[in-house]
């Protein structure tokens, strides 16, 4: 089950989810809104660095793992900017970008997901004169979250069975068998969700 | 009367799954045995409101399920053989803390219930561990954990220890059969589970063969797979 959340008693951590959302926002929108030049790059990544020193979630440690996770598409970024840009804007452009990504990781690093959940509903409230249901829009986007490692796990049954049985990997044999259990498991989801007093 | 049901049949696209059931059942514990495809499983969705019957009169602890399906979702728990489906939430406590989503509750009253429940199943130390790295067996508490923190009158468990070695069924049918307060069906291949209910259902070929005394009920289910 995917969960990013990781434990902890730090501000950020006790924060409750809207303003917590609202204030990562606001950081996000104003490095967004910085020029692209050497000392917008370096305020921007000092103050990061320094979120993430003083939000109890690991330190460097954990900032360097979520840069880690976005390393290709800085790679990407970085080079094509060269090309076109030059280095002070490809640098600061970067930095940026990298910087509004592991801050807005923050919001799932220090929030429950069911607080998420609590949180997306409200957030969606408004939208009912609109016809939308929130909190079954809430709960999809939930269980989406959810469910994509139990699909990981799905996948690497059938490829098991295919191989236990001989079978030589096609995307045909595979995809078929894996739809199967897929629809299977999506169905007994459905069912525990209406079992468990949900629409 | 807590079921009733009055020559209930359910169609099932071209099959017909249950054919002219009719059955009154009071006992606290019921079992439903039989045979693989004799129309169990959708005996205990039928009385869950997850199937809708085709013909013939139903009643769950006096509501019918296909009209007043919502209410008596409030009133029942449903638990089923494969523990990964009904878990929900990256987490231990707020998978259990989910079932209470739909009462909305006040936040005190759902964490007391919730640590009230992890202590009744002995899952208080994994309350922060993420809910798919737990072991089959403690997987299986989880979702008992889950179904009796809403309190059911009626809790209808399909096959809940199919998937689960000798130590964990037992103590899963330990918390099935404590008695809270509410009533228990069973569906179940497990024939000494079935003998620890008050009463006992045959299925076989979607029709109920026999009702009665678990051992005697037992003896017949000998019979029939004998032959």
């Amino acid at each position: 089950m995917l969960s990013f959340y990781r434990p902890g008693d730090g501000w950020l951590h006790r924060m409750p989810s809207g303003p917590k959302a609202f204030l990562l926002f606001a950081f996000v929108l104003g490095v967004s809104l910085l020029p692209s030049a050497w000392w917008a790059a370096a305020a921007t990544a000092t103050a990061t660095a320094l979120v993430y020193l003083l939000a109890g979630v690991g330190g460097w440690r954990e900032l360097s793992h979520q840069i880690l996770i976005v390393r290709w598409p800085i790679a990407i970024t970085v080079a094509s900017q060269l090309l076109f840009l030059g280095p002070e804007q490809a640098v600061a452009n970067t930095v940026r970008v990298v910087a509004a990504i592991v801050l807005a990781a923050l919001l799932v690093l220090t929030t429950r997901v069911s607080a998420l959940l609590d949180m997306i509903e409200r957030g969606l409230r408004p939208m009912e004169r609109l016809g939308l249901d929130s909190q079954r829009a809430a709960l999809l986007l939930t269980v989406t979250l959810t469910t994509i490692p139990v699909l990981a796990r799905l996948a690497g049954d059938v490829r098991d069975a295919q191989r236990a049985r001989g079978g030589r990997s096609s995307l045909r044999s595979f995809t078929v068998p894996f739809l199967v259990v897929a629809l299977k498991h999506a169905d007994e989801l459905g069912d525990a969700l209406t079992a468990r007093g949900i629409r | 009367m807590s079921i009733h049901l009055e020559a209930v049949s359910v169609r099932l696209g071209e099959a017909d799954v249950l054919r002219d059931v009719s059955l009154n059942l009071a006992a606290r514990t019921v079992a439903v045995i039989g045979e693989n495809g004799s129309g169990k499983s959708t005996f205990a969705r039928l009385i869950g409101g997850l199937v809708v019957r085709t013909t013939g009169e139903l009643s769950v602890l006096g509501l019918d399920p296909t009209r007043r399906a919502a209410e008596l979702r409030r009133r029942i728990a449903l638990v089923f053989s494969n523990p990964d489906a009904q878990i929900v939430m990256p987490t231990v406590a707020e998978d259990v803390a989910f079932s209470l989503r739909a009462d909305r509750l006040r936040s005190v009253e759902v964490r007391e219930r919730v640590s009230a429940a992890l202590d009744r199943f002995g899952l208080t130390a994994l309350a922060d561990r993420p809910s798919h790295d737990l072991s089959g067996g403690q997987k299986q508490l989880l979702a008992l954990c889950g179904a009796f923190v809403r309190r059911p009158e009626l809790v209808i468990a399909d096959e809940p220890t199919a998937y689960l070695d000798a130590r964990n069924a037992r103590r899963v049918a330990d918390h099935l059969f404590e008695d809270t307060g509410h009533r228990l069906v069973l569906v179940t291949h497990d024939l000494v589970l079935a003998e620890r209910c008050e009463v006992a259902v045959l299925f076989t070929a979607g029709r109920v063969a026999a009702v009665g005394e678990p051992t005697a009920i037992l003896a017949e289910y000998e019979a029939i797979l004998r032959c």
